[in-house]
């Protein structure tokens, strides 16, 4: 049976592409959604996918490899060797709080565009001409 | 205690969360404390200006880890300058946004209070960080009050308008985020100063790419086109105050922004052709779709727009007397525009046909207003007297320095364009025929004495300019010294 | 629909790029530098946090203390998306009839079980957020957790209403708790948010000197904001102020 870093070093490079493809894909899924949908929720939706990608994509570059997570409990104290890199992971606590606070604002906005047209599609709410 | 540059985010933060408090003990609290707070902020910088002007920067470290560890707040003559500018507009602003009578149209009065004093509190927070991640803190904080004031009242399209807003600037935020991260793989740091320091060993590609990033980010804050479709709506849409805070503030804090990280963080040579080239396009477009506007707030956010690519253009030029004369502009800018939105404002009250038509005649009814409007209007165009003048003097100055024959031609294209638009509304309020009877709501005693100051400023600079060109002379050589930055923080 | 085939072409033209950026970072590759002799960010804290601080988890160090501006911005982000949603949706007294909160009728099985789980999910909660610096979790996941119990108690229940007085209260003497303790650093110690001499030794509850104190007013902030979120978009009626 081999060692996990043995399993690693050999598919080094497909798991660099499935970890940030992942990551990549949701940006670009998110993209597309917010670009090109008609529905607000949808649009809406396309954010959050978007705030996702974005954070994964944060963390994946923290990783470090055979590293563990950046907490000296007992009997580990020693061990700053091997651990993960944490500024991405405090830099990622605070996007995804802010991502929510703006998903909040978004869907609250929805609510009230849909009071007051009736409808949620984004072509016919362009009251605001150039 | 001594004052410090983390007051001006610690004081509107306290203010904050203790008006939802002190707004249960004493009604009108919500209204008074963030005058109290932003006049403590003018204070703070009457104090630090002489001493960054004396010892070239301040920096300040927070929670006591020195930068580059730790998140360090820095005041050079610069960001002291546009901090204490904002400050100023912030407070003229609040005073004439006093007896703002909210309750007829929208929420409460102390969600409108907390979050413009916020927006302000924001804005100054970009403007004195000096680490990339709080950058984008301190813009985001910026972003969801815009996104809640734009919304404020009901009847309008203001939820429309919040909405595209709101997309947009979330757009900014993932390029901001992918941006920051490239650099932080290639650096390993996140303070502007250190990341400066290392730049040069970063491999060309990846600076590039991580300069696009940042470019579209800020790009989209500091209304470049073709990013700029937001700042219409929005400026058109949100009550009047807000509408003066965002051109005066939030646009010098996106400009500041963009401004800092081109100039300081990258070294990449053609961006300032690029700043040039965009600003250009941006001033054309915004110029001339303000003649086409018959809604006189989204004529007057196209003006901005249009300012605000002029500033680009002279800092894209790069030479000391074109940053000068650029920071001179948005200075003046940042005033100026302020008045003609607070002024406007009363005008669009006052008659009940909200396009330019309603504005016929109305001289007779608000002499005091008009005269002020149409003082602000040749200000921004240029005339002399008028600290407008100054500006566009020096920076037209500046391009023949660098043989830019084709931006001389093209500013002075876009002078006669904004002459158009600004004269017609001017003669529309003093020689048109006032056709019908119209309720009145005079300008109450703090918006009078707020606009009395600012137009005092305008007509004061433009007579004695050397009043303040010291001070901007300093900031050009600032910003210009990137060596100095580093050394100075990182010491 | 040659607008929707420029966009296809934009986004697909962003995606090979960023793709292609990203293949030059190396995943797994050690950006740390020499612990010892630390050169980057992360190097610098992964020492001091154990030495001079005595907070055992890292991260919690990092949120709080090393970077502990970018949180109190963050904690700032959160109090004003609330009071900008309170003033999006803000509803006069006259206007509009009144609407009941949407909820589908649920069984016996699931109202018995949210009643008795309710407390417990609370009591996790501020397990997590009070015990922030020695395990994974902080103010803001404990915060999370407090928030999701009262989702469930809002779904399952039509009656089931938070107080706003009390949310209200929570919420700001959190957010000047957080200043305060802010402001304590820069009156003693000279700067802002800096921490105290009394960081107790590592791995006990009462180390870190002030960062188990902040991070709980952080969670008791989060916990309350993100519940009032909750409220206001279910409750789309008139509220007594």
């Amino acid at each position: 049976m081999m060692e996990f870093s043995e399993i690693f070093f050999k598919y080094k490079d497909l798991i660099t592409v499935a970890v940030y493809g992942t990551a990549i894909m949701l940006i670009i899924i998110g993209l597309y959604g917010v670009l090109l949908k008609k529905h607000l929720v949808k649009i809406a939706i396309g954010l959050t996918i978007m705030d996702s990608g974005i954070n994964l994509l944060f963390v994946a570059v923290g990783y470090i490899q055979n590293g563990t997570a950046p907490i000296f409990s007992p009997g580990h104290e020693g061990d700053a060797i091997r651990m993960v890199d944490p500024v991405p992971q405090a830099l990622v606590l605070t996007a995804i709080v802010i991502g929510f606070a703006v998903t909040a604002l978004a869907l609250s906005l929805i609510i009230r565009l849909y009071k007051h047209h009736h409808t949620a599609n984004i072509d016919q709410i362009n009251s605001l001409k150039w | 205690m001594v004052i410090s540059p983390v007051h001006y985010i610690v004081a509107p933060l306290l203010a904050a969360f203790a008006i939802a408090l002190l707004s249960k003990i004493y009604k009108n609290a919500a209204r008074i404390v963030p005058g109290i707070v932003l006049f403590y902020n003018i204070v703070i910088s009457l104090v630090l200006m002489p001493q960054v002007l004396e010892k070239g920067m301040i920096s300040e470290v927070i929670a006591g880890w020195e930068a580059p560890w730790g998140i360090n707040l820095v005041l050079t003559p610069f960001s002291g300058f546009l901090t204490t500018a904002v400050s100023v507009i912030g407070f003229a602003i609040w005073l004439y946004g006093y007896k703002f009578k909210v309750r007829l149209q929208g929420g409460e009065v102390k969600y409108y209070e907390i979050l413009q004093m916020m927006m302000i509190a924001g804005s100054l927070g970009v403007i004195i960080t000096g680490d990339l991640f709080n950058m984008f803190v301190f813009i985001e904080i910026v972003g969801i009050t815009a996104y809640s004031l734009t919304a404020f009242y009901r009847h309008r399209d203001g939820a429309e308008a919040s909405f595209k807003y709101l997309l947009i600037g979330s757009l900014a935020s993932i390029f901001l985020l992918m941006g920051i991260l490239i650099i932080y793989t290639q650096t390993g740091s996140l303070n502007m100063a250190q990341i400066a320091e290392r730049m040069p060993m970063v491999p060309q590609t990846m600076k590039v790419t991580a300069l696009i990033f940042f470019l579209i980010a800020l790009g989209i804050e500091a209304e470049m086109f073709p990013m700029n479709g937001w700042a219409p709506d929005a400026y058109s849409q949100a009550p009047s105050p807000t509408s003066a805070v965002f051109a005066a503030v939030v646009s010098v804090a996106g400009v500041y922004a963009l401004i800092r990280v081109t100039f300081t963080v990258f070294d990449v040579e053609g961006v300032h052709q690029y700043l040039i080239v965009m600003g250009f396009v941006t001033m054309l477009v915004a110029e001339i779709s303000a003649v086409a506007q018959v809604n006189l707030k989204r004529m007057l956010a196209y003006s901005s727009l249009g300012q605000m690519g002029l500033v680009l253009i002279a800092f894209g030029i790069g030479s000391h007397l074109a940053v000068f004369g650029a920071i001179f502009l948005m200075l003046n800018h940042a005033v100026i525009k302020a008045l003609l939105f607070m002024s406007g404002s009363y005008f669009i009250y006052n008659s009940d046909d909200k396009r330019l038509i309603g504005l016929n005649g109305i001289h007779k009814r608000l002499p005091f207003v008009s005269a002020i409007f149409s003082i602000a209007a040749f200000a921004i165009i240029g005339f002399p007297p008028f600290s407008g003048f100054w500006s566009k003097f020096y920076i037209l100055i500046a391009a023949g320095d660098e043989n830019m024959i084709f931006l001389i031609i093209g500013i002075l294209m876009v002078t006669i364009i904004e002459l158009v638009y600004y004269l017609r509304t001017v003669a529309r309020i003093y020689f048109y025929k006032d056709e019908v009877e119209h309720t009145e709501h005079k300008p109450s005693i703090n918006a009078i004495v707020a606009m009395s100051f600012l137009t005092l400023f305008i007509i004061v600079i433009g007579i004695y300019p050397n009043l303040i060109t010291g001070y901007l002379h300093q900031a050009a050589d600032s910003l210009l010294d990137k060596a100095s930055y580093i050394q100075h923080i990182l010491k | 629909m040659l607008k929707k085939y420029i966009i296809f072409a934009l986004i697909a033209i962003l995606g090979f790029y960023l793709a292609s950026t990203f293949k030059e970072i190396p995943f797994g590759a050690n950006r740390l530098g020499d612990l010892n002799d630390p050169e980057t960010v992360s190097a610098f804290y992964l020492q001091k946090s154990p030495e001079d601080l005595h907070v055992a988890n890292a991260i919690t160090a990092i949120v709080v203390n090393f970077r502990g501006f970018d949180t109190l911005g963050e904690v700032t982000v959160l109090f004003l998306a609330v009071t900008g949603l309170t003033s999006i949706l803000y509803r006069k007294e006259e206007e509009e009839d009144e609407e009941e909160r949407l909820s589908i009728p649920s069984s016996s099985l699931v109202r018995t079980g949210a009643k008795i789980l309710f407390p417990l999910i609370l009591v996790l909660g501020m397990y997590v957020f009070i015990h922030g610096h020695l395990t994974p979790g902080g103010g803001f996941q404990g915060g999370a957790i407090i928030a999701t119990g009262f989702l469930l108690m809002l779904i399952t229940y039509k009656t089931f209403f938070t107080n706003h007085n009390v949310m209200t209260w929570l919420e700001s003497i959190a957010g000047l708790g957080f200043v305060i303790a802010g402001l304590y650093g820069l009156i003693v110690y000279g700067s802002f948010l800096q921490n105290t001499a009394w960081t107790g030794n590592l791995n006990d509850l009462l180390s870190g000197g002030l960062i188990p104190l902040i991070y709980i007013f952080i969670g008791l902030k989060v916990g309350t904001e993100l519940t009032s979120v909750l409220d206001i978009l279910l409750n789309i009626k008139p509220r007594k102020k």
